[in-house]
This record gives structure tokens, C-alpha cells and sequence, in this order.
């Protein structure tokens, strides 16, 4: 009888110690996030031109969406089409570069500086800089292309249906140097302890990168993987200085939330815009928990050795 | 010592909580701040208190005026009105044009809307159509005399159900040439006579193709052209959006894709069709208009088609002459717009007005603030901040004197009288679901620019469609 | 089989060898890594050098084709009060300087000799060489920051990151503790609530938040941008959770029975280990609140409160880009963070963390 009640007791005080530490988030979440969250899904119910007052509607914004629209199943494939390309690049690029930049080489730091240096540029300033440098016809790629590599007919990059979003994915690689951070810290995190006892063990140096450093890097992995989904899925302000909002050519870059901020600013349809917003949202929901439920196979924490 | 920690750091956030909020600026921002050094007239006004003066927001940002250059012009303006006026303060409010569609709409909805917002393109207008008062009864109350204004102006600002405001400027077009180019072939300048009618699109087509060069000197009328490789263009009118460039083959509904009643779509008409062939056969068969890959170049040397030399004429508006035509390294001019293929001139024109939120408090100073910045005292002032023509007639004569000190090389006498030949219906005009009507007829233009659809016939005919279906929709809810 | 290893690890010479063969595979690493870091950072640095190359250029630079990498100009000689481009021309076999006046068919032009204004020549323009000098108009950079009230837009900005980060790391330190070192019923949900929040598109957030700030007066302060920082964010929480979920749960328990409570465990115990993390999440937001400009844009008005990212914006006007200004500011901009990561280094090359468990 005494055993379970203290049993109970140091259950709920260790759940209470978890909220008391969460509350901050908690609170903020009560005071600014939860009231423009719900704010819009009322307003995907509604005919809302932001002017006047909205006009229920009830299912007729989804209805429309999922059924009668196909520039959201063209933004969607859009979309897709850049998240297929671009996040296993920027993955499996920013790690190897992470990798390579945790190696004790003279002038380390500034190699690091270096990589990061893109990251760190005004996403306006970017934007501006690599239309210039995707110039079909007098940039800085399409030029070398020719020269270097003897292309006849190089690609027109931004004014390409074809190419646009490729280049687009090129753009955002440049600035891979901002998860590559994220890498390095976790490279730090790994003991050397793990190292020195597997170089004893007599394991190579590709061994123990595929023993250790992989494994132990799992929950950054992990990381930068779903919120590269989430960012690959929102992205926006890059397309959308970068074709001054029309997702063009012929619409071949007309991403998702370009599309929805289209209908929410240019056409007034503010509740369809936030039908589109919570579709995504639903969307983007399912495949982070797949992945979340994944994770037990794969990502390793040794802080949860004990559980 | 665990609560005397959390004591410790709930003070300190405390305390910068109060600290920024003591040391924050407050709601309501002084006029012009550290730019404007004449920073005399506003301390009397606050100091009568806010129930005397009515505060008018002028909001900057849908159109021109957020250059840095812009913004002290306008800081000065606004410096010259509050020191002639005791009741009201006027204050420029510069959003930046990415964001001001989204900054205006929350301010409507936030409450705190703008007294003034301008200057408005007709594109801009008909937009946001539903947020503008009717300034009708204050004319009629008034009685004010428009008769200053230009007739053909005047009608730009009738909307259904309401007049927007009274008109600050216009922006007619013409065709500007570089006169090096035309040199270097041995051709003659387009004439500048207005009854000249032998000077028509296909005059123009002619002209072009002679001045299409490929990076071997062949004009694109040569046997031996290379396409592939066309480093000098004839003829550009990239920045016209389909409904603007459609507008100058004068259909029976000339740049709006609907019939009057907004019923129909007329998109397809045979003077679109046409227009819309002959511009894919300059692109795609002739040569002499870039695509999006040729305009490639131009960008790269110039930001805009013309500055940068490769291309010989280009259409556009009075809007382009304080930011294209600054230190150019050739010598230029412009030509009146050519006849089109129905025997008739279209130079479209765009208009700007200021405009007054339904939604702001305060109209009754947003009246008198409009009036001031359209009187024949300071119209001129504020048309050469934006770069538009006012839209009197009494200030004609002393606005050439300006724009013929600026820009000595221009045949003014073209400027002046593109004015009448503007496209009526305009190609901004309203009609119901303005952005995707837009939206839908640029898709069109897309496809010819982009080269995904160089039939021009089969592209206005699903753009006709998409326009109908756009139609119907709306029609179904009002 | 191993215990025979061992023993061979054990002799002075073979020791010897296996070290310095040792030496040499790391000497090997060390060249490999050098190497593929110099190819990459030139994939970096080439549109590095077009944007500062960009922002030393004047409006007629912006417009040579093509387009250089040094700016240069053309230079120009004064005739009939005109401005024209000098060239380099062989006259009866005589080098001389001579101004293109005209244009003519055929590839040709008329020169003249600015001295001798009279005389006129007409040549094959491509064959002759255009004279140019390199200009580097410096100017750029102070004239970036004279056009727009550069001190106010610093203050502002500086305000908004340092306090920001301040609340960031108070809070994400908090709630990322609370995330991965308890058991509690709903956590995970919670959890995952938490990540939702960034999972819906702000902008159609955008105009509710803004009503809510309007209507508790907040609009045109700084305060939307640095109050619900102390009340932590999805990204920084997350990782870090990530972090403290790496660190050994045998440290916890070992400070719990040394009678520690568990606030005292995140300070003494996890923060310590999570200095890396710390840190980059301490640059990110940084980074975030430096360049960040959409949300200022809708929530300041008045000029003087804008950030240096709003005020960049307005080289990029409806009618007027100033590339060349644009390039100027942003390469300004980036000293600082850049400078901070530099900085900020010395902590990730701590490295040596050492787990204290026995593996």
C-alpha cells in the first residue's frame, strides 16, 4: 500500500517538474499562437475577402481545392518535385561538408567561415544574385558551360519550364552551410572516447565513420530532416523574389505557398488561402509523423539507453 | 536556491520586458523623423492635442515612391503642407512594394487604416475596388470644377458604382528608339507625325527586322541569320501584360477581356487572335522580339530592355523616363505608337490617382489633403516625384518646361499627344476577379513568351475559356 | 586470436610503425579534406566575388556586356560638349586615341580626334580597342547606408536580435529540458503540437496576428518581435531536445542522487554538455532576426523602427533596383554575423566531450 502511493507520487512529480519546464511554451502558445491559428480555420470555412466581413461557406473551399482546381495539384506536384530533389541533396551535402570540416586541418575556421558565409546573406540579396548568376545569357553558369564544358545548347535555367525549379534547387544548396552548423555541432558532441577505443579495436577509418560518427548522428539527422520537410513544403520567399511572385514561366514554379499567397493577396480569397494553409498543414502533419514513427528504427539517443 | 534562481530570472525577464517597452516607440510615429532636416512645422501642431489636428496617413507603397529619393521629395511635400495647414497633419507612410498589398489589408483590418493611399495605378484601383470610398458626394457637395482635368482622364477613374478620386497624373506611351542603332544601319528614324499613315505595325515589323542583328552582323532579314545567337533586338514590349498589349489591336472591347456587362468573356476576339500571331511569328519565326531567354540578355547589361543599348525600339510609358533614361550611352527618342491592322492608334495609357479608404477615419481631411495634392499649385510637384504627367490642363505648359530641362533629348509634342489616343476600355480596368482575369490572360502571354504555345489562336481560346469559368463563378454568388 | 594482437601491439618497433602509419593515413586525410574543401569553396566564393564585384559598380557599370567581374569603365573624351567613348586606333601606323562621334552601317563609325575636332576618320568599330580604366566606386557602400538612416535601422535591429536571443535561450532551454528528459501523460502530443506550429504558412496567420497586436497596441513597437521570443519556438526547441536526448541519462540519475532537483540538473549537469548546441542555436536566431524581414515589414510602420533587413527593401523599389546598392548593404550586413560565427567557433572546437560513462 505504501509502496504504490510513493510509486505515484514520484510519477505525477516528475510529470509536474515537465510541465513546469514546458509552461513557458505553453503560455506563449495560449497568447499568440493558438488565436491567428484558429482564426484560420474558421476562415477556411468561410468566404473571407479580408475587406468585409466573412461569409460562411462550410465545405465549399475544400471541396473546390481537392476537386475542382487543378492549379492545387499542379502547386502541389511543383512542390513535391523540389522536396524530391532538394532534401536528400542538402542532407546528405551538408553532412559530408560537416564531416569534412570537423577534420583538424590548418585554418579550419576559416574554412568554416567560408561555407557559412552564404548562409548568412539577406535571403534579397541571394535571390537577386542568383538570377543574375542563372542569367541564360550572360551569367556566370551558363557561359562556363560553354567554354569549359563545350555544352551546345545550355539549359535557360529560370526561364525554362524545364529548368527552373532544378535551378532554384541549386540556389538553396548554396546556402547549405546553415544546417551544416547543425552537423558540426553534433559531429562535436560524439566522444573521442568511442573514436580511440574503436582505432584500438583496429577499425579503419571508414569503419568507424560507419559505426560511430553515422549512429551517433542520427537525432541531428533526424532534425534536419523533418524540418527540412516542413521548410522544403513552405517554401516561398526565395520563388518568390526570384520570379517576382508570378511562378513562372508558364507557372512551372509555382510552388504551393506562392499559389496561396496568391489567392490570399492578389485574388481576395483569403478563405480559400486558408483552406489551402490548413490542407498543407494536414499534409505535412501525416508525413512528420511518419517519420517520427520511423525514427525508433534508426535514430539512436544514448541518453535513452535507460529506457 | 531553486526559487531564488527562478525568482532571479523571472526578474530579469521582467525587467527587460519593461525596459523595452519604456524604451519602444510610441503608437503614433512624428512625421519624417531623422531624414528631413527641416524638421520645424510639427511640434506646434502636436501641442495642441490630437482632437484639433485630423491626422492623414498618406500610404506609399502599391506603385512608385519608396525610391530613397522618393521618399525625401515626399517628406518635403509633406513638411510644405502641415506648415499651410493648422488642422491637419499629413504623414507619408513608406511601406516597402513587396509587402504593401499585405501591410494595407491588415491595416484595413487591424483598424487602423490609411486616410490616403497612392499613388494608384488603375491596376491597383480596380483591385482593391471594394475598399475605396465614392468621392462623388464630396464633388457634388463641393461643386468641384473638373473641367481642368483631361476629358479621356477623367472616365479612367469611373468604376462601376463609384469615382475613386480625383486624377493626379497619366503615363501615355510611345515607342522609344535608339537612334545609334538606327545609325549603324543606315535606317531612318520612325516619323513622328501623327497623321503620318504609312507608319503602321507592319512599317514597324519591317523596321525591326532590319534592325535584328546576329553576333555576325546579319539582319534577321538576311539569308544567313543565325537565330541562335542574336545579340541586337528590333522591337521589345515585354513590360505590357496581355491585357495591356492585347489593348492596342483595338478589339470591340479593347483592353478588358469581357463584354460591358461583365457577362462574357472576350478574349479570343479576331484582333486578339491577330495580335497575339503576329507577336509570336516577331518571336518565334521573324526574330526580332526576344523571348524570355533572349530577354536574358538585356536584363543582365541593363535591368530594363532599353538602357542597355540591345534593343532598338521599345514601347512603354512616361513612367520609364526617370528610371530608365539616366546617363544612357547613345542617343534616343520616341515615336508615336504605330497604326494597328484596324486602321486605328491605341497608345495605352496608365493613370494614377490617390484614393481613399472606405474603412479610414478622418475622409473629411483625406478630401482636403487630396484636393492639395491635385490643385494646380502642387500638382506638378507631386507628378514629378512619381514620374507621370499631370492630369491638368492648366499646368500643361509649365510641365513641359520640366520634362524638357530633364530630359532635353525627348520630341515632347509626342508625349503630349499619345494622351488622346488612349485605350478606352483601359487595360487595367475593372472587372469582377480582377488578379485571376489577370492572372489567366498573362498565362496566355506566358505561353507565347516561353515558347510552350506559339499558337496564338489555340492559346486565347482556353484563356477565353478560363475567363468565362472565372465569370460564371463569381456571377453564381452576386 | 585478439590476446596474439595485443601482443604485437605490445613490441617497441612494431609500435613505432603502427604510429607512424598512423601518422601518414591522417597526413593523408588531413590533404584529401584540404582538397575537397578548397574545390568546394570555390563553388562557394565565385558568386561571393560576383556580388562584391557587383556592389563596386555605378549604374552604367551595371549595364558593360558582358557584364565583368573587375568594373571598368569606358573612358570618354569631351566633343561638341558631348561625352564620347576614346579608343585605341592605328592610323598609318601610328597609334592614336580617337572618339567614336557616330555610328555607321556596316559595322563602321566615325572618329574624331578630340584635339582636332575636324578631321574625321571612319573605321571598323571591332577593330579597334576600346579604352577602359577600373573603377571601383567604393562610394556605394556609405551612399547605402546616407540613403537610408542606416543608425537607427542598426540600433533597431540590434535591439530585436541580442534581446530576442536573450528570451530564446532562456525559454527553448526550458521547454527543450521539460521535452526530452520526463515522462509526463500528453507529452508527446504536446510535443508534437509544438512542431505543428510551424507546419501552417504564416501567411494566412498574418492578418489575425496583426489585429491581435493592433488591438493591444503593440503595432509599430518592437515588441512583436521580441516578446514572443521568451516564450520559445518550435526550431530551437527542437533541437535542442535532439541535444539533450544525446547526453547519457546516468549523468541525470548520478546528480539525482547527489540530491540535485531538476532545474539544478539542466545548469549543472546538461548545459554544460549542450554547449554546441547552445551555441548554434544562439547563431541561428541571430541569423533569423538579422535578415528577417517579413514579419518587421508588416508590424512596423515608422521608418525609425524599421530593421536593417526592412530598410534593404527599399533599394529594391517598384521602378528602380539598385543592384549595385542592394550588394553593398548586404555585403555590409554580413560582417556581423560572420564575425560572430568566427567567434563563436572556439566553442564547437571544445570537441573533446567527454561522456564520463564507461562505453
Amino acid at each position: 500500500m505504501k509502496r504504490s502511493t510513493r510509486t505515484l507520487s514520484i510519477q505525477k512529480r516528475e510529470a509536474l517538474w515537465a510541465y513546469v519546464f514546458i509552461a513557458p511554451w505553453i503560455v506563449g502558445f495560449l497568447i499568440f499562437t493558438i488565436g491567428p491559428m484558429l482564426a484560420s480555420l474558421y476562415y477556411s470555412f468561410t468566404d473571407y475577402d479580408i475587406i468585409s466581413a466573412p461569409v460562411w461557406k462550410g465545405l465549399a473551399n475544400y471541396q473546390k481545392l481537392l476537386f475542382n482546381d487543378p492549379l492545387f495539384w499542379h502547386s502541389l506536384k511543383v512542390t513535391i518535385k523540389f522536396a524530391a530533389m532538394a532534401l536528400p541533396l542538402n542532407l546528405v551535402i551538408g553532412f559530408l561538408i560537416a564531416v569534412l570540416l570537423n577534420q583538424k586541418v590548418p585554418g579550419v575556421n576559416i574554412w568554416r567561415t567560408l561555407y557559412f558565409l552564404p548562409s548568412v546573406i539577406a535571403g534579397v540579396a541571394v535571390a537577386l544574385l542568383w538570377v543574375r548568376i542563372f542569367n541564360a545569357r550572360i551569367g556566370l553558369i551558363n557561359p562556363i558551360l560553354q567554354e569549359y564544358f563545350g555544352v551546345q545548347n545550355p539549359p535557360g535555367w529560370l526561364q525554362d519550364p524545364n529548368w527552373a525549379v532544378p535551378a532554384l534547387v541549386i540556389m538553396s544548396l548554396w546556402s547549405v552551410g546553415g544546417s551544416m552548423i547543425i552537423y558540426l555541432a553534433g559531429l562535436q558532441g560524439v566522444p573521442t572516447t568511442l573514436y580511440e577505443a574503436a582505432k584500438i579495436d583496429g577499425a579503419n577509418t571508414a569503419q568507424r565513420f560507419w559505426n560511430i560518427t553515422i549512429p551517433m548522428m542520427t537525432p541531428v539527422i533526424f532534425y534536419n530532416l523533418v524540418l527540412g520537410l516542413i521548410g522544403a513544403f513552405n517554401y516561398f520567399t526565395e520563388v518568390y523574389v526570384a520570379t517576382s511572385g508570378d511562378g513562372g514561366p508558364v507557372r512551372s514554379t509555382l510552388f504551393y505557398n506562392l499559389y496561396l499567397y496568391q489567392n490570399a493577396f492578389r485574388f481576395f480569397e483569403m478563405g480559400y488561402a486558408s483552406a489551402m494553409a490548413w490542407v498543407l498543414f494536414v499534409i505535412v502533419l501525416i508525413v512528420t509523423l511518419l517519420v517520427f514513427r520511423s525514427s525508433p528504427l534508426w535514430v539512436f539517443y544514448e541518453g535513452e539507453l535507460r529506457k | 536556491m531553486r526559487t531564488k534562481k527562478r525568482f532571479l530570472i523571472g526578474l530579469v525577464m521582467v525587467l527587460a520586458l519593461l525596459f523595452l517597452a519604456s524604451c519602444s516607440t510610441p503608437d503614433t510615429p512624428t512625421d519624417g523623423g531623422d531624414t528631413a532636416p527641416t524638421d520645424s512645422g510639427e511640434a506646434p501642431t502636436e501641442a495642441e492635442g490630437p482632437a484639433e489636428t485630423a491626422k492623414v496617413v498618406i500610404f506609399i507603397g502599391m506603385g512608385t515612391g519608396t525610391d530613397p529619393d522618393q521618399i525625401a521629395a515626399q517628406e518635403a511635400l509633406a513638411d510644405e503642407f502641415n506648415s499651410s495647414n493648422d488642422h491637419i497633419e499629413v504623414e507619408f507612410l513608406i511601406v516597402p512594394h513587396e509587402e504593401a498589398g499585405e501591410r494595407f489589408l491588415a491595416m484595413v483590418s487591424g483598424g487602423n487604416a490609411p486616410q490616403l493611399v497612392g499613388p494608384n495605378g488603375t491596376s491597383t484601383i480596380s483591385q482593391f475596388l471594394d475598399t475605396w470610398m465614392d468621392v462623388t458626394p464630396f464633388i457634388e457637395a463641393e461643386n468641384t470644377d473638373m473641367s481642368d482635368f483631361y476629358g479621356p482622364v477623367l472616365e479612367l477613374n469611373e468604376f462601376p458604382g463609384k469615382n475613386v478620386g480625383l486624377p493626379l497624373g497619366v503615363y501615355p506611351s510611345f515607342v522609344f528608339y535608339n537612334k545609334d542603332l538606327f545609325d549603324a544601319a543606315g535606317l531612318d528614324y520612325p516619323t513622328h507625325d501623327f497623321s503620318d499613315t504609312s507608319w503602321t505595325i507592319d512599317a514597324l515589323r519591317d523596321m525591326a527586322m532590319k534592325l535584328t542583328l546576329d553576333a555576325n552582323g546579319n539582319d534577321a532579314t538576311s539569308p544567313d541569320f543565325d537565330p541562335a545567337n542574336v545579340v541586337q533586338w528590333g522591337y521589345d514590349d515585354s513590360w505590357a501584360s496581355g491585357r495591356e498589349f492585347a489593348a492596342f489591336w483595338d478589339g470591340p472591347n479593347v483592353g478588358r477581356p469581357t463584354t460591358d456587362d461583365y457577362k462574357t468573356a472576350d478574349a479570343s476576339s479576331a484582333e486578339w487572335v491577330e495580335g497575339f500571331q503576329w507577336l509570336s511569328d516577331g518571336i518565334w519565326t521573324d526574330y526580332f522580339i526576344p523571348d524570355y531567354v533572349g530577354q536574358e540578355a538585356y536584363y543582365a547589361v541593363g535591368g530594363d530592355p532599353f538602357g542597355g543599348g540591345l534593343v532598338a525600339m521599345f514601347h512603354s510609358h512616361t513612367w520609364f523616363f526617370p528610371e530608365g533614361l539616366i546617363d544612357l550611352p547613345f542617343e534616343y527618342d520616341i515615336a508615336p505608337v504605330p497604326y494597328n491592322h484596324n486602321g486605328t492608334r491605341v497608345a495605352t495609357i496608365h493613370a494614377d490617382s490617390f484614393t481613399i479608404p472606405d474603412a479610414a477615419a478622418n475622409k473629411d481631411a483625406a478630401w482636403e489633403v487630396m484636393k492639395w495634392l491635385t490643385s494646380p499649385e502642387h500638382i506638378s510637384d507631386v507628378c514629378q516625384i512619381y514620374g507621370c504627367l499631370p492630369a491638368r490642363i492648366s499646368v500643361e505648359d509649365e510641365f513641359r518646361g520640366v520634362l524638357s530641362t530633364n530630359w532635353p533629348a525627348l520630341d515632347l509634342d509626342v508625349v503630349f499627344d499619345s494622351v488622346e489616343f488612349l485605350d478606352n476600355p483601359q487595360h487595367e480596368s475593372w472587372v469582377p476577379e480582377w488578379g485571376k482575369i489577370e492572372d489567366a490572360v498573362n498565362f496566355g502571354l506566358d505561353q507565347i513568351y516561353s515558347g510552350e504555345n506559339k499558337d496564338a489562336a489555340a492559346v486565347l481560346e482556353s484563356v477565353n475559356t478560363e475567363v468565362q469559368k472565372i465569370l460564371d463563378e463569381y456571377w453564381a454568388d452576386h | 586470436m585478439q590476446n596474439t594482437r595485443k601482443k604485437m601491439l605490445m613490441t617497441p618497433a612494431f609500435k613505432q610503425r603502427f604510429i607512424s602509419g598512423i601518422k601518414a593515413q591522417e597526413l593523408l586525410i588531413k590533404l584529401l579534406t584540404t582538397i575537397a574543401l578548397a574545390t568546394g569553396a570555390v563553388i562557394i566564393l565565385t558568386p561571393l566575388i560576383f556580388m562584391i564585384s557587383t556592389s563596386l559598380k555605378d549604374r552604367n557599370q551595371l549595364r558593360a556586356n558582358p557584364p565583368p567581374i573587375i568594373p571598368w569603365e569606358t573612358v570618354t573624351a569631351e566633343v561638341d560638349g558631348k561625352l564620347e567613348p576614346l579608343y585605341e586606333v592605328d592610323i598609318d601606323g601610328e597609334t592614336r586615341q580617337l572618339a567614336l562621334i557616330k555610328n555607321q552601317p556596316g559595322g563602321r563609325g566615325l572618329f574624331v580626334d578630340p584635339a582636332q575636332p575636324e578631321t574625321v576618320y571612319e573605321l571598323i568599330i571591332a577593330e579597334q580597342t576600346e579604352l577602359r580604366t577600373v573603377e571601383l566606386h567604393f562610394e556605394n557602400y556609405p551612399e547605402a547606408f546616407t540613403q537610408v538612416p542606416f543608425h537607427l535601422y542598426l540600433i533597431n535591429t540590434l535591439i530585436v536580435t541580442f534581446v530576442g536571443m536573450f528570451g530564446m535561450l532562456l525559454s527553448c532551454t526550458l521547454v527543450a529540458y521539460g521535452f526530452s528528459r520526463f515522462k509526463a501523460p500528453w507529452l508527446n502530443v504536446l510535443f508534437l503540437v509544438l512542431l505543428s506550429t510551424i507546419m501552417l504558412p504564416r501567411q494566412v496567420t498574418l492578418i489575425p496576428l496583426y489585429v491581435f497586436f493592433q488591438k493591444i497596441r503593440w503595432i509599430d513597437t518592437l515588441l512583436p518581435l521580441i516578446v514572443p521570443n521568451f516564450f520559445a519556438n518550435a526550431y530551437d526547441v527542437f533541437l535542442l531536445r535532439q541535444f539533450f536526448m544525446t547526453i547519457p541519462a546516468e549523468l541525470d540519475d548520478a546528480a539525482k542522487i547527489d540530491g540535485a532537483n531538476p532545474f539544478q540538473t539542466l545548469v549543472y549537469v546538461l548545459l554544460p554538455q549542450a554547449r554546441p548546441a547552445l551555441v548554434a542555436v544562439g547563431i541561428f536566431h541571430f541569423l533569423y532576426a538579422w535578415n528577417d524581414f517579413y514579419e518587421p515589414l508588416i508590424f512596423l510602420h515608422s521608418r525609425e523602427n524599421w530593421t536593417l533587413a526592412v530598410g534593404l527593401q527599399t533599394f529594391d523599389a517598384l521602378y528602380s533596383v539598385n543592384t549595385h546598392l542592394i550588394m553593398a548593404a548586404s555585403v555590409v550586413m554580413v560582417l556581423p554575423p560572420i564575425v560572430l560565427f568566427f567567434f563563436a567557433q572556439r566553442v564547437f572546437t571544445q570537441g573533446v566531450v567527454i561522456s564520463g560513462i564507461k562505453g
